[in-house]
Order: C-alpha cells, then sequence, then structure tokens
C-alpha cells in the first residue's frame, strides 16, 4: 500500500497571525476515528510547561494508521491539512 | 506470572508487591528530578528520535526488513529499560498492564502511596484534544503533576482520599474504561489510568505496533454457554475486538487470544454468563501477555 503524508501548513495552523491557538481548535484531533494527531509542545520550546500558543503544534504521527477518509481536512477551518498518497 | 512479576513481584504479582509502592524506593531513585522531566516533556514523547529515526510514520519504519528489527529491539529496550542512566524525556521505563477494576480497588485501597491525586489524561489531552479528569496518580508522582497546570482539573478537587480514588476508579469502568497499572519508572508503581482505545498511547503502541507497553491481564475472559441468551450488551463494552456475536449459536465467542482480561464484558453481563478465569489456566495463554 502506498504511504499516506497527511501535512500541517504550520503557516496557517499554531501561527498568531491565525489568530486560532491549535490547543483551543484540536478539531482535527477530535474528529479523526483512528486519533492519529498528537498536540505537543515544540522541541525547543522555552520555558516548559508554557502557556503560548506559539510553542505548541499539531502533528500527523500514526501516518499508518490514517484510513484518508478526508474528516480532517473538511474539519479544520483554516485548511491547513492536506492528505494524499 | 510474567516476567516482571518474577523481577519485582516478590513471589506475587509486580502490582501487589508494597515495596513497589515505597517511598524509600522514591527517594532511592532520586524519582522526583525524573518524573518532572518526563511531565514536562510528555507530549513530545511520540515525537522524539529512535535510533536517530523520528517516530513519525512508525510503523512504516518497523515494518523495514533489518532496520525494523532493530528499531523494534531498541523501542523494548527503552521501554523496559532499568538502567540508571535512562532518559526521562523519552518516558523510558513507563509501561503498565491491564487490571480488572477490582484490582484496581486493592491498590487504590491499601497500596498505594498517599497522596493520592485525579488529574487529566494526558494521552487524551495530547491525541483527542479533550480534557477528561480520569487518570490517577500516586506516591511521588502526585507532587510532581500539582506543580503543572495543565493537568490540574478546574471545577473538582485534585486530591483525593481512599474511598474517594475507588469510587472514582469503579466510575470510569462503569463508563467502559480498562483499568491499567503503570511502572513509571520500573520497578515503582505510581499510576492506575481508565484507558480508552485508540486514544490511549500505551495502548496504541501495543495493538498497533506490537510493542509491548500493555501487557495483559493476568486474566481473560471465558463464556457459560448455557447462561449466555445472546443479548450483545457484552461486544459494545470490547475495547479490543475479543468478543463477537455468532448468529448461528445465538450467543458470543470469545477470542482468548485476544482478550486483554479487563473485565468490562463480565461487568456488562446480566445473566453472570461471563467470567474471568486466570490466565495461567488457560493452556494456550501461558505466558502470552
Amino acid at each position: 500500500m502506498a504511504r499516506t503524508s497527511v501535512t500541517i501548513d504550520y503557516s496557517k495552523c499554531g501561527n498568531y497571525t491565525s489568530g486560532i491557538d491549535p490547543r483551543e481548535c484540536s478539531r482535527c484531533l477530535n474528529v479523526c476515528p483512528p486519533a492519529i494527531f498528537i498536540r505537543h509542545e515544540h522541541l525547543t520550546a522555552k520555558p516548559k510547561d508554557s502557556h503560548d500558543p506559539e510553542f505548541w503544534q499539531i502533528t500527523a504521527v500514526w501516518l499508518d494508521l490514517c484510513t484518508r477518509c478526508g474528516k480532517c481536512v473538511e474539519a479544520c477551518p483554516l485548511k491547513a491539512i492536506k492528505v494524499s498518497w | 506470572m510474567c516476567q516482571w512479576c518474577m523481577k519485582h513481584g516478590a513471589g506475587g504479582k509486580w502490582y501487589l508487591n508494597a515495596r513497589n509502592y515505597s517511598n524509600e524506593l522514591a527517594e532511592d531513585m532520586n524519582l522526583e528530578a525524573y518524573l518532572t522531566e518526563q511531565w514536562m516533556n510528555f507530549e513530545t514523547v511520540y515525537i522524539r528520535k529512535i535510533m536517530g529515526f523520528s517516530s513519525i510514520g512508525l510503523g512504516y519504519k518497523l515494518k523495514m526488513p533489518i532496520i525494523g528489527r532493530l528499531l523494534r529491539w531498541q523501542a523494548e529496550n527503552m521501554i523496559h529499560s532499568e538502567s540508571p542512566n535512562r532518559n526521562p524525556v523519552r518516558a523510558d521505563g513507563h509501561f503498565g498492564q491491564v487490571i480488572p477494576v477490582e484490582e484496581a480497588k486493592i491498590i487504590l485501597s491499601s497500596l498505594a502511596a498517599e497522596p493520592i491525586i485525579q488529574n487529566y489524561c494526558m494521552c487524551r489531552m495530547m491525541q483527542r484534544g479533550v480534557k477528561d479528569v480520569c487518570c490517577i496518580n500516586f506516591g511521588a508522582l502526585s507532587g510532581v503533576i500539582e506543580k503543572l497546570p495543565r493537568f490540574i482539573p478546574k471545577d473538582t478537587r485534585v486530591r483525593l482520599g481512599r474511598e474517594e480514588a475507588v469510587a472514582a476508579v469503579e466510575e470510569q469502568n462503569r463508563k467502559g474504561r480498562v483499568a491499567t497499572v503503570w511502572f513509571q519508572p520500573v520497578p515503582y508503581v505510581n499510576a492506575i489510568c481508565s484507558c480508552e482505545v485508540p486514544q490511549c498511547g500505551g495502548l496504541r503502541l501495543r495493538n498497533d505496533f506490537g510493542l509491548n507497553t500493555v501487557y495483559k491481564a493476568e486474566y481473560v475472559a471465558d463464556t457459560n454457554p448455557d447462561l449466555c441468551q445472546g443479548c450483545k450488551a457484552c461486544v459494545a463494552q470490547c475495547q479490543f475486538s475479543a468478543i463477537r456475536y455468532s448468529p448461528t449459536l445465538k450467543r458470543v465467542l470469545v477470542d482468548q487470544a485476544k482478550c486483554f482480561g479487563c473485565g468490562l464484558c463480565r461487568d456488562a453481563c446480566r445473566f453472570g454468563a461471563l467470567k474471568l478465569v486466570p490466565r495461567e489456566e488457560v493452556p494456550g495463554l501461558i505466558g502470552r501477555y
């Protein structure tokens, strides 16, 4: 089976200009049936346990489990997610 | 009994050995610094590297011919690490086992070290963006989590008495969640979680990638064909697809090879047709955790 790639455009999501904090939105996480997304701090984030939304982002981690249903693409208010294979 | 009972069980099950809960053990292992580092960085655990390979798309990487086997070996080593220089940010030495709710109650009512706290489930926050007061942590971990505001529930009390903790885990079980007990890090025991597939990090690695982050319980479900009425109430409870209804036989069938022994199906059965039997009494399942 071809490998799935789920890309998130970070210039739209998790950025001050979008006005949406990925921790508040999290719609892709919520809608994904196999829960392949992870919401995490940047590895470079300092100080730790920061409340600054700039340090948080969403990554599609479990790509092998993606069923390509496209629910995340529909749910994203910023149109930042692309699923391709 | 599994290999961890042999090692840390003092002749019994590892999670029923009082030594694994003791404050002295936590002090000996200097756990406060380790757990603080682990919990501060917990959300990043799945994007860290294993042997230089990013965990993103892990399933594909584990299937690669030679590198995949090396990766799996290394990941298992990390998960079960008892070495003094294990790495807290990768949550080395953090793994657990499914337990039926009655054993979770025994742990919380007599073994767990004070203080006992409840906090937001890290896995559900990380993988679903949902804040759910569910995990019960105790001993050296409680003080660590209390200093990290993102895990602290807003509307409910953080610290629990023993009876309240028992009631909380029973309530989660009624909702259909699987009780699990965790080494963190091995051999110190400090958490009882109420997990749910697929948004549990531990069960995800076990079910989808075959890594032993969560072991199956010491028990396995067994049906009594004479008592089963075929109402299918248990089928809806199983998180591991181990039960299905057979229209031919007009009763349910348990796939014991898939069963994790959590006991949710037994609690759902109104006719007493399901019970938990020790895993070691089923010949085909001895030693298969």
